[in-house]
């Protein structure tokens, strides 16, 4: 008798697994297409573009405060809609509410005729033209430079090139010790021949970007998530969130051929950037160069650049007035998530007015 | 250095198409020694997937015997299975013996396209088109170009700055 009701499966349970059933039939009905959803958030303009590269300006929500501008740097992956990927969860919304003047960076979508376009192309290039351009249109000699993820590497390199145009330095979950990262992303890149990559292939497909994250966390990313996102199909909140979030995991775009070897060997193989041993465009960068204010943001979750990888940029700066910040999230919770726009985002944008030029 | 008979079938354009038909030969050659490196990575890849996989399952069946049949414990084990099964699966993408099987598959993977990439280019070749190489050195030459004009652009915007 004990045997017979140990095997019975709960109805409650039963219930469940029909319920499931019947939220992925009606799935189709209830969810957008991928392309219906439109990860344009905050409004603003093109204000300057240079090949495929664009600086977006945003448009003021309230008065501005602060004169010097901030300009983002985003990632070399994925695309720049994460930091503005809904209006309750917006980077760039929450720093506009606080006055605070906003460009962006957008990389844009390399082909196989920009293969060759290395690390000297995207600091010395891009992003000193777009620095020059909203210097000149803000009438400022310099601005507050925020990077993120990879593109807090090109930030650094960059504040080391041309200190006297950034006021304030923002890096946020910069890769910075190539050799300190713990992350199964930085084992991958140790162990490939990124020479013949480039050689073979031209530009790192996307393909190769996605198969570095299946691998962060497989079984959570790859069922929990989406038996989570069937259970609410219902809920219309979560579902936008979730579609939003996962059509930008699925916009990454290839990366110039150059340029990934030069981060991949430089970064993460020989780890030449902390080690002050690295050249951009035949010059040397220089950590101690970096003398303005500093304000360092790293997550202790963070799965895909880890604490122990970005905290040295910390340590190794030559800036008097630098502040570290260490937050109980991951690397996408930094910066798009409600502790972001509770605690993250206040500090910083009051870090910022603290160290910037007011109106 | 064709042999007699091979000369005097192929002659004209054909001569060149049947030194690019032993071209291909060699390269299918070739690519089948690759193809065994990249067997044998493929299948240690697989093989510590399926380990990890095995060693997790069996962790978990420690932990929780039988696979409960009520809400609230069946979501408990899912939870604990998740669980053992990221950080075993983890711990396996973090080691060397992964980093380095998954390296040299990856550079098996690239010996074989570019072995591919020369058969292609052969008869690229064989129909006067332009192959990798040629394109790679228009785009080398387009990106120094580039350059150029914009360090010629950033100086002229310099010396009317001076100027004024």
């Amino acid at each position: 008798m004990i045997e017979e009701n140990s095997s019975r499966l709960d109805p409650k349970l039963v219930e469940e697994f029909l319920k499931f059933g019947k939220n992925m039939i009606d799935a189709p009905k209830l969810v957008p297409a991928p392309d219906e959803i439109n990860l344009e958030v905050t409004e603003h303009e093109v204000a300057y573009t240079e090949d495929k590269v664009r600086l977006l300006h945003y448009k003021p929500r309230t008065s501005m405060q602060i004169k010097t501008p901030l300009i983002i740097a985003y990632a070399l992956i994925n695309r720049y809609h994460i930091l503005d990927i809904h209006p309750k969860k917006s980077w760039v919304r929450n720093l506009l509410d606080q006055g605070i003047d906003v460009y962006m960076v957008d990389w844009g979508t390399p082909t196989n005729m920009d293969k060759y376009l290395d690390l000297d192309d995207y600091v010395n290039g891009y992003l000193d033209n777009c620095v020059d351009f909203v210097r000149d249109e803000s009438e400022v000699d310099n601005v507050s430079l925020q990077g993120y993820c990879t593109g807090g590497t090109i930030a650094t390199v960059y504040t080391s090139l041309h200190p006297e145009k950034v006021k304030n330095f923002v890096a946020t979950a910069p890769v910075i010790d190539g050799w300190r990262d713990t992350t199964v992303v930085s084992n991958l890149a140790k162990h490939i021949d990124v020479d013949k990559m480039v050689d073979s292939i031209g530009n790192m497909p996307p393909e190769f970007m996605y198969y570095c994250f299946s691998i962060l966390k497989p079984f959570e990313q790859g069922i929990e998530k989406y038996t989570n996102f069937f259970r609410n199909i219902e809920n219309e909140s979560y579902v936008d969130n979730f579609l939003r979030v996962e059509r930008w995991l699925g916009d990454t775009p290839p990366i110039p051929g150059e340029l990934f070897k030069q981060w991949i060997r430089d970064i993460y193989q020989d780890n030449l950037l902390i080690q002050d041993k690295m050249y951009v465009g035949g010059k040397h960068i220089s950590l101690k160069n970096i003398t303005m204010p500093i304000f360092t943001q790293v997550a202790v979750g963070d799965h895909l650049v880890s604490p122990e990888c970005s905290m040295p940029l910390h340590y190794a700066v030559g800036s008097v007035d630098k502040t570290l910040r260490v937050y109980p999230t991951g690397h996408v919770g930094m910066i798009a998530s409600s502790l972001s726009q509770k605690k993250v985002l206040p500090e910083l944008g009051q870090w910022l007015k603290e160290h910037s030029e007011l109106r | 250095m064709s042999s007699k008979p091979q000369a005097l079938t192929s002659v004209g354009p054909m001569r060149n198409f049947s030194t690019n038909a032993k071209k291909i030969a060699t390269e299918l050659l070739d690519a089948n020694e690759d193809l065994a490196e990249f067997n044998k990575r493929l299948t240690e890849y697989y093989q510590q997937l399926a380990d990890t996989w095995a060693n997790a399952q069996k962790k978990v069946n420690t932990k929780m015997p039988k696979i409960p049949n009520d809400q609230e414990k069946f979501d408990s084990y899912k939870r604990i299975w998740i669980d053992i099964f990221d950080n075993d699966f983890t711990e396996l993408f973090d080691s060397h013996k992964f980093g380095e099987n998954y390296g040299k598959l990856v550079a098996s993977e690239l010996e074989l396209s570019k072995h591919w990439e020369q058969m292609v280019n052969v008869m690229l070749q064989s129909a006067n088109l332009p192959n990798k190489k040629e394109i790679d050195e228009i785009y080398k030459e387009l990106h120094a170009l580039r350059k150029r004009v914009s360090k010629l652009e950033s100086q002229t915007k310099e010396s009317k700055i001076r100027s004024k």
